[in-house]
C-alpha cells in the first residue's frame, strides 16, 4: 500500500517540481571572488579599472564581493575561491597586517593587480617591478590582434622567474620586451590594467586562465535601444538584412508596463516576432530607472513578470536580460528585476541609480561582456583576420540606428569587422516566471515545454481600438427627459422672474422718481 | 439708506476709533489665538513632508537629522531639522522668495534657540505674525465705516475661514503654500485698502507691489500671477491726480510684469521638460478618445500612444524621459501654442479635464499628508479636526464640477458689475478697483488651473489648485461681506445722491 501511494505521489511531486515556477537556477556553483582595492583611482588614467574587473568577472559567471582593503575583515578570505587585490596608488604599500596574515594562509588563487605587489607575491615570483614614466607600448596576448597602449607611470615586470607568463609588452622606441603578466603557484601578478585600452582584453585573457575557464567563447551582436517607438519597419528591414548576410543577432528590447493592449503595443510585438523569425534572439532590457527613486516601490518584480508573460503569450521568447552592470550590485534589482533570468548581457554603466546597493554581485550562468562595436573597431586592427579569439563570451553592442543611412553604415561596419557572430539561442538559456518557462538549447526555443516555431510573417495591426470604455449607464432616457424638463422649467422661471423684475422696477420709478 | 452714510454718534465714533474693539482687531486676534493653540501647543499641528522639502531645506542650509525621516514621509509632521555646520554643497535648486523667510527663521532660531538644530516653529511664528497682519488689513479694508454689528459678523466669518487649520498648518512646514497664503491676502487687503482709501495710498501701493513680487517668485508656477496682477493694476495709475503717484504706479506695474516674466524664464530646463511631458501624456492623450489620431495631428509617431497616462517620475519606465529620442521625435513636435490650439478645437476634451481639475479645486488641506508628529501617537497620515470646520464644509458641500466655477465667476462678476459700470460712467477710476481686484484674484486662481492643464496636463493640478481655492475664498468672502455691508451693488465711497465726490479721491496722505 505504502509503495502504491509512493508510486502515485512521487511522480506527482516530480511534476510539481517541474511545473513550479522557480527563479533561474545555476547549474554549477559560480566562483566566489573577493575583490579588494585601495582606491578607485578617480581622476587618474586608471579610473574605471576596478569597474572593468567587475565586468570581466561577471562575464566569467563569478560572484564578486567588492571590499575596500582597509575594511577587510579578518578571516573572511577563506569564504572565497579566489582573491584579487587592486593597488592603484603608487605610493601606498599593502601594510594591512590582517590581510597579509590571512593571505599567507590562504589556499585559493591570489591575483595582484597594479603597484606594490605583496612581499609574498614578489618572493613567489622572484619579481622585480619597474615604472615606465610615459610613451607608448604594444601589447600582444593570446589570439588577440596587437593593441597599442599609451602609458603613463606604468608598472611593468622588469624581471621574474615564474611558472606562467601571459602575453608580451614591447615599449616602442626601446628594445625592452617584457611579459604582460606572470604567475607561480597560487600567486599571479598583472602590473597594469586600464579600462578601455588593449590591457582590458589582455586582463580578460589572464582571468580566463586564472579562473580555469575552458568553454569556447562566443561573440554575439547585440542591438540595443529598441523601443516601441523605434521605427518598426526599419527594425524589420534590419532583421532581413542581417538574416541575408548570415549574421545572427540579439535584440535587447525595452519593456512596456502600461497600455499593453493598445494597437501600438501589438505593432511592437509583431515587429519582435518578425525579428525572431530572422534569427534574432530577444533579451528583455531592464526598464529605465526614473529620476526619483522611492524605496517603498516594490512593483518591479510584478511588472517584469507581466511583461515576460505577455511576450511569451504572443510567441515572443525572451532568452535573457540586458542591464547596466550596476544592477547586479543592487539587492532590490537583483532579487526582483533580474530574478527571472539565468542569462544576461551586462552593459557598461551610464548613470547609477541604486535602490539598495550591495557589495556582492548576482552571478549569471551565462553573462556577456559587452564592448561597443565602435570601440572594438578603433581599438584593434580587425582587418580581414577578424577578432576570432575574444577570451570570454562577448556582446558586440551597437545602438539601433535611427534611419536607413545609419543602418547601412552599421551593416558596413559589421562586414568590415569580420567578427564571427554566434547564434544566442544555440546556448542554454532559461527564463522562468510564475506561468511561463522559456528555454533555449541548440537553436531550439521552447515555451512551457512546447517547441516554438519562430517562422512568422508579420500581420498588419488594426488601429481600431476602444480606448475609453463606455460606462454602463442606467435610466439614460429617463435622465435625458428629466434634463430637458429642468432646462425648460429653469428658462421659463428666469423669463418670468425677469419680467416681474422689470415690471417692479418700472412701478418703483413711477412711484418714487417723479 | 446705507449704514455707512449715517452720521455716527459721538459714542459710536469713540467705539469705532478704539482699535482694540474694531472688527479687524477682533478677527486678527481670533485667528492669532486659534493659530497659536494649533501650532504652538501640544499636540503640535504641521504638515508631513511629501518629498518636496529636500529641495528647499538643503539649499538653505538645513538637513534631515532624524534617522527615521524616510519612514515618516507623508505620515508625520517633523518639527526639527539639522543646521549644516560646515560647507553646504547643495546649491539652490530653486530660487524662491520662500528662502528669504527660511533664512530669517534660521537666523531667529540661532539667536534664540540653537545653532545646530532648527525648530520649524520659529518659521511658523514669523508666518503667523505676518498672517495676522494680513488679516487685519483685509478686514479693516472691508469693515471700515461699517456698523459694529455688520463688522462683528464679518470678523466672525473671517475667523471661521482664515483661522482654519487647513491654511495655518502649512506654516509648520516647508511648503510654499504658507508664503502664497500670506502674500495673496496682503495683495487682496492692500488693493482693497486702495479702493477704500483706508490707509496711505503710497504705503498700500508699496505693500501691494512687495507682496505681489514675493507671491510671484515664491513658486515657479506662480509666474502668471505677476503678469495678471500687473495688467489689472494698470487701472491704479489713475486713482490719484498727482504725477508722482502715477509714475510710481506705472513703474510698479512694469516691475510686477517683469517679475512674472523673469520667474517664467527662470523655470529650469528640467521643469520645462517635466511639464511638456505631462502636457501630452497627462493632458492631451489622457482623455483623447483616439490617442493615435491625436498624436498624428501633432506630427508625432502614433506609437507614442503607449505613453498615454504615464508620468515623468515613473520609477520604472520604458524610455528615459530625458532621452535624445524623445527630444527628437516627441518634445520637439509640440509646445504651449499647439496644445492650446488643440484644446480650442476639442472643447469637449478641455471640459472633461477641467472637470477632473474641479474635483480637488475646493480642497485646502492636501489629503495625502498627515498633520501630527509621530510622538503624538496618532495613526500614520492622520489629519487634525481642530478648527477645520470651514475646510471640511467646503470640501463636502462645494459642487465639484467646473460648471460651478463658471457660474461662480459669472455670479460674482454680475454682482460687482453695476457699481463698476457706475464708476466707469463717472470716470471714477478708484471706484472700479474692487472689480479690478476681483478680476485679478479670479484670474490668478482660474488661470492657474488653465495654464497648468495646457502646460502640464492633470499631473500638476493639485499644486496649482491651492491658489484657486484661496482665491475662491477671498472673493467669496468679499462678496458675502459686501452683502452684509449692503455695498455689493454700489461703490461705498459714493454719496447717497450718487454724485462723484472728487475730494474723496485726493487720497489719504501725500
Amino acid at each position: 500500500m505504502r509503495n502504491r501511494v509512493a508510486m502515485v505521489v512521487l511522480p506527482l511531486f516530480l511534476c510539481l517540481l517541474l511545473l513550479t515556477p522557480t527563479p533561474a537556477q545555476s547549474a554549477a556553483a559560480p566562483p566566489r571572488v573577493l575583490l579588494l582595492f585601495d582606491s578607485l583611482a578617480k581622476g587618474t588614467v586608471r579610473e574605471g579599472n576596478v569597474d572593468e574587473l567587475q565586468k570581466q568577472l561577471a562575464a566569467y559567471s563569478a560572484q564578486v564581493t567588492l571590499v575596500h582593503l582597509d575594511q577587510y575583515v579578518k578571516g573572511s578570505m577563506s569564504d572565497y575561491s579566489n582573491v584579487i587585490t587592486v593597488i592603484n596608488a603608487a605610493d601606498i604599500t599593502t601594510d594591512n597586517h590582517v590581510f597579509l596574515e590571512d593571505l599567507a594562509d590562504y589556499k585559493g588563487q591570489y591575483l595582484h593587480i597594479g603597484y606594490n605587489p605583496t612581499a609574498d607575491t614578489k618572493e613567489a615570483l622572484h619579481l622585480s617591478v619597474a615604472i615606465q614614466p610615459g610613451g607608448s607600448a604594444s601589447l600582444r596576448i593570446g589570439g588577440l590582434p596587437e593593441a597599442n597602449l599609451q602609458v603613463q607611470d606604468m608598472p611593468y615586470i622588469a624581471a621574474s622567474q615564474a611558472e606562467r607568463s601571459y602575453g608580451n609588452l614591447l615599449f616602442l622606441g626601446s628594445s625592452v620586451q617584457v611579459p604582460y603578466a606572470v604567475g607561480s603557484g597560487k600567486y599571479t601578478y598583472v602590473p597594469y590594467l586600464k579600462q578601455g585600452d588593449g590591457s582590458s582584453l589582455a586582463m580578460a585573457c589572464v582571468l580566463r586562465e586564472w579562473l580555469h575557464i575552458t568553454d569556447t567563447p562566443h561573440s554575439y551582436l547585440v542591438l540595443k535601444e529598441i523601443y516601441p517607438f523605434t521605427d518598426l519597419n526599419l527594425l524589420q528591414q534590419m532583421a532581413d538584412q542581417l538574416y541575408q548576410k548570415g549574421i545572427p543577432f540579439i535584440a535587447s528590447i525595452r519593456p512596456v508596463f502600461t497600455n499593453t493592449d493598445f494597437p501600438a503595443m501589438l505593432r511592437y510585438l509583431e515587429a519582435l516576432k518578425a525579428v525572431q523569425a530572422r534569427n534574432g534572439s530577444i533579451v528583455v532590457n531592464v526598464p529605465v530607472i526614473g529620476p526619483v527613486i522611492s524605496r517603498s516601490d516594490d512593483t518591479l518584480r510584478e511588472k517584469m513578470s507581466i511583461f515576460i508573460n505577455l511576450l511569451a503569450d504572443q510567441g515572443v521568447a525572451p532568452l535573457g536580460v540586458g542591464a547596466e552592470s550596476y544592477w547586479t550590485y543592487d539587492k532590490e534589482y537583483a532579487q526582483t528585476g533580474l530574478l527571472f533570468f539565468d542569462s544576461a548581457v551586462l552593459f557598461p554603466n551610464k548613470e547609477l541609480h541604486y535602490m539598495e546597493q550591495t557589495n556582492t554581485s548576482k552571478a549569471f550562468i551565462s553573462s556577456l561582456y559587452s564592448v561597443p562595436l565602435d570601440d572594438l573597431v578603433t581599438q584593434y586592427k580587425t582587418g580581414s583576420s577578424g577578432l576570432t579569439d575574444l577570451p570570454m563570451d562577448t556582446a558586440i553592442v551597437a545602438d539601433f540606428p535611427e534611419d536607413e543611412a545609419g543602418m547601412e553604415k552599421l551593416l558596413q561596419k559589421l562586414e568590415q569587422s569580420w567578427i564571427p557572430f554566434s547564434d544566442y539561442k544555440q546556448e542554454a538559456h532559461r527564463v522562468a516566471t510564475d506561468t511561463h518557462i522559456i528555454t533555449s538549447s541548440q537553436g531550439v526555443i521552447s515555451i512551457n515545454g512546447q517547441e516554438l516555431n519562430i517562422d512568422y510573417s508579420p500581420k498588419a495591426v488594426s488601429a481600431d481600438f476602444e480606448y475609453e470604455h463606455e460606462q454602463v449607464k442606467s435610466f439614460t432616457r429617463l435622465f435625458s427627459v428629466q434634463n430637458q424638463f429642468f432646462i425648460v422649467a429653469i428658462i421659463v422661471s428666469l423669463v418670468f422672474f425677469g419680467g416681474l423684475l422689470v415690471i417692479g422696477y418700472r412701478m418703483y420709478r413711477r412711484k418714487y422718481m417723479k | 439708506m446705507l449704514e455707512y452714510n449715517l452720521r455716527p454718534s459721538f459714542r459710536q465714533k469713540l467705539m469705532f476709533s478704539n482699535t482694540l474693539t474694531s472688527p479687524a482687531f477682533i478677527a486678527a486676534s481670533g485667528v492669532l489665538i486659534i493659530t497659536v493653540i494649533a501650532l504652538f501647543t501640544a499636540p503640535y499641528i504641521g504638515m508631513a513632508d511629501n518629498g518636496d522639502f529636500f529641495r528647499i531645506t538643503y539649499s538653505n542650509g538645513l538637513y534631515f537629522n532624524q534617522p527615521d525621516y524616510d519612514s515618516q514621509y507623508f505620515g508625520y509632521f517633523i518639527k526639527q531639522f539639522g543646521i549644516f555646520q560646515y560647507y553646504n554643497e547643495n546649491q539652490a535648486i530653486l530660487s524662491s522668495s520662500q528662502s528669504l523667510f527660511i533664512k530669517l527663521a534660521i537666523g531667529l532660531n540661532k539667536l534664540l534657540y540653537s545653532d545646530k538644530v532648527f525648530d520649524v516653529r520659529f518659521q511658523a511664528a514669523m508666518y503667523t505674525i505676518l498672517y495676522v497682519c494680513a488679516i487685519y488689513i483685509l478686514i479693516e479694508s472691508i469693515t471700515w465705516k461699517m456698523s459694529r454689528k455688520q463688522g462683528l459678523l464679518i470678523a466672525a466669518i473671517a475667523i471661521f475661514i482664515f483661522g482654519d487649520t487647513a491654511y495655518t498648518a502649512f506654516f509648520n512646514s516647508f511648503f510654499g503654500e504658507s508664503v502664497v497664503t500670506i502674500m495673496m491676502i496682503f495683495v487682496f487687503g492692500s488693493w482693497l485698502a486702495l479702493y477704500r482709501k483706508r490707509y496711505n495710498d503710497y504705503a498700500m501701493l508699496a505693500l501691494l507691489v512687495t507682496s505681489t513680487v514675493i507671491l510671484t517668485t515664491s513658486k515657479q508656477q506662480n509666474a502668471p500671477v505677476g503678469m495678471i496682477i500687473s495688467v489689472l493694476a494698470i487701472t491704479l495709475i489713475w486713482i490719484r491726480k498727482d504725477a508722482f503717484f502715477r509714475w510710481l504706479t506705472m513703474g510698479s506695474v512694469i516691475f510686477m510684469m517683469l517679475t512674472g516674466v523673469a520667474t517664467y524664464l527662470n523655470i529650469s530646463k528640467e521643469f520645462v521638460d517635466i511639464n511638456q511631458y505631462h502636457a501630452m501624456t497627462r493632458g492631451v492623450l489622457n482623455l483623447s478618445s483616439n490617442p493615435e489620431d491625436t498624436l498624428k495631428s501633432f506630427g508625432i509617431d502614433e506609437q507614442y500612444a503607449i505613453l498615454k497616462g504615464t508620468i515623468y517620475y515613473e520609477q520604472y519606465s520604458t524610455i528615459d524621459v530625458k532621452s535624445p529620442i524623445l527630444q527628437r521625435e516627441f518634445y520637439s513636435q509640440y509646445g504651449f501654442g499647439p496644445i492650446l490650439k488643440y484644446y480650442a478645437s476639442n472643447p469637449g476634451q478641455l471640459t472633461s479635464i477641467l472637470n477632473v481639475a474641479a474635483k480637488s479645486a475646493f480642497t485646502i488641506r492636501p489629503p495625502a499628508m498627515g498633520n501630527y508628529e509621530k510622538s503624538a501617537g496618532k495613526e500614520y497620515g492622520a489629519h487634525t479636526l481642530f478648527f477645520s470646520g470651514y475646510s471640511l464644509l467646503k470640501q463636502k458641500l462645494a459642487p465639484h464640477t467646473f460648471g460651478f466655477v463658471v457660474i461662480w465667476v459669472l455670479v460674482i462678476l454680475g454682482l460687482y458689475m453695476p457699481s463698476c459700470i457706475a464708476a466707469v460712467k463717472e470716470g471714477n477710476l478708484r471706484g472700479i478697483q474692487r472689480m479690478a481686484l476681483v478680476l485679478a484674484t479670479m484670474g490668478v486662481g482660474v488661470s492657474g488651473i488653465l495654464v497648468s492643464i495646457i502646460g502640464a496636463g492633470d499631473a500638476d493640478l493639485s499644486k496649482h489648485e491651492f491658489l484657486f481655492t484661496l482665491s475662491f475664498d477671498l472673493v467669496t468672502f468679499l462678496a458675502v461681506s459686501n452683502v452684509i455691508g449692503r455695498s455689493i451693488f454700489k461703490d461705498v465711497e459714493r454719496n447717497t445722491t450718487g454724485a462723484y465726490n472728487p475730494e474723496v479721491h485726493e487720497g489719504v496722505g501725500a
